[in-house]
């Protein structure tokens, strides 16, 4: 029974505490996101057209790590035995990728940087240990930062 | 400069479907497919237990035997050994005659242990094992009552339900480990693992009325009626009231649907008319309440 107790009331503060940061975080995601989307452009090409030869280049990069609340670490576990998408994670990532990239421009901002080229993204695990106690996912973005005076 | 960056619609990438609909749906459907699986699994369990033979039963419980021996030879040491096998004697021979009323199978042994201790119980375990404890022995009125306390515990062992009820516990916590060790969740393990053990070494109420009908059969031919059943039953129901256990652990009948059997047997069956108690023999009370 108290073994119960304590399950529900993870659950509780998991499912509280993550959806009010989840919340919290794609409103700062948004309005960032708005702010930055003229000032700063990102492009997959490797360089800039011929005719916008930079002055000036910099490597620039956006990190985060965000870790997974415990009502989606159950979810998902359930999930793990009928299979299916684990909707839990997708906004997770979705969280981490968008996150990262915004890291990355506001690098390129402070630096004067009008875009940026070659962008890259990666994604690992922090990988868990034996028992799988904590899920959390990192996601590195990177490019080419473009400066012209 | 003609290059822009548009706003990508949201949602493409998340479900819009609530986090708390999916739990619900996971959870429920598992917990039905569980509940189903454990059901059909026990099923089989029980079926596959009662063609274990009582042999095999013997040698599970050598070990365990062996320490029992030994704590017995403790205590005869340390001077209080001769009475507990004065007592055991005692109930070891009500407990022949009455293997003898209830018709045990061929092969088929009952050995009653005597454990010195307060707990009011009774059990019967692997191997044709029924342990009284002292506590419970203080209890009983007379002769009649630990008759059918007896009754009741050999007939559990005449139909096997020790090694049912393990069959069963076995296969219900092997099939959970599995289930848990798939879903990689820490809690889940320790709290339905829980669940397992309980359910381990109980037996079912389906069991435990079958064991009071085999043991009013018993009672009433060892003495022609079937006094002494209710004061027994009185005796676990103040028991109870102590404890007070979660009334959905418990696997016993309630006392009242008990004493309501009894009754119901005692009209179904042509008893004698005058109910007489035999006493416990005069020794065995000096020695439990001195």
């Amino acid at each position: 029974m108290f073994d119960l107790a304590i399950f529900i009331v993870l659950l509780v503060l998991g499912y509280g505490f993550g959806t009010y940061a989840e919340k919290r975080h794609y409103k700062s995601i948004f309005e960032r996101e708005a702010f930055l989307r003229k000032k700063v452009l990102t492009f997959a090409e490797r360089f800039p057209p011929p005719a916008q030869i930079a002055p000036e280049v910099l490597l620039v990069a956006g990190n985060v790590v965000i870790s997974i609340d415990y009502f989606k670490q159950v979810v998902a576990g359930l999930r793990s035995l009928v299979g299916g998408r684990i909707t839990s994670f997708e906004s997770l990532l979705d969280r981490a990728r968008r996150e990262a990239i915004l890291r990355m421009k506001e690098d390129a901002y402070a630096a004067g940087a009008q875009s940026i080229f070659n962008v890259k993204i990666e994604t690992s695990s922090i990988s868990r240990g034996k028992r799988d106690q904590i899920g959390s996912v990192e996601v590195l973005a990177y490019g080419t930062a473009v400066i012209s005076r | 400069m003609g290059y822009s960056n548009p706003k990508i619609p949201e949602g493409v990438n998340i479900s819009s479907e609530h986090p708390l609909k999916e739990f619900l749906i996971l959870a429920v459907g598992l917990m039905v497919a569980a509940v189903f699986a454990v059901f059909i699994l026990s099923v089989f369990a029980q079926f596959f237990a009662l063609k274990i033979p009582f042999k095999t039963e013997l040698d599970l419980i050598r070990t365990y035997q062996e320490t029992l021996v030994s704590e017995k030879m403790v205590s005869e040491n340390i001077g209080r050994g001769e009475n507990l096998l004065k007592i055991e004697a005692y109930l070891q021979g009500l407990a022949d005659s009455l293997a003898g009323v209830q018709n045990l199978p061929e092969g088929m042994l009952v050995q009653v242990n005597y454990i010195d201790d307060d707990t009011v119980n009774a059990f019967a375990t692997l191997g044709g094992q029924i342990m009284i404890h002292r506590g419970l022995l203080e209890q009983l009125p007379h002769e009649n009552s630990l008759v059918m306390v007896l009754a009741h515990e050999i007939a559990h062992i005449r139909f096997r339900d020790p090694i049912v009820s393990l069959g069963r516990g076995i296969t219900i916590a092997l099939s959970l480990a599995v289930i848990l060790n798939a879903t990689d969740t820490g809690m889940f393990d320790s709290l339905l693992g829980q669940a397992g053990l309980l359910t381990a070494m109980s037996f079912s109420r389906e069991q435990e009325s079958r064991a009071d009908q085999a043991a009013l059969d018993a009672l009433s031919q060892y003495y022609g009626h079937i006094g002494g059943s209710e004061e027994l039953f009185d005796i676990f129901a103040m028991q109870r009231e102590v404890l007070s256990p979660p009334s959905f652990l418990s696997t016993h009948p309630l006392t009242q649907e008990r004493i309501d059997e009894a009754r119901a047997y005692a009209s179904d069956h042509e008893l004698k008319e005058n109910v007489e108690f035999r006493p416990l023999p005069d020794w065995l009370q000096n020695s439990l309440y001195p």
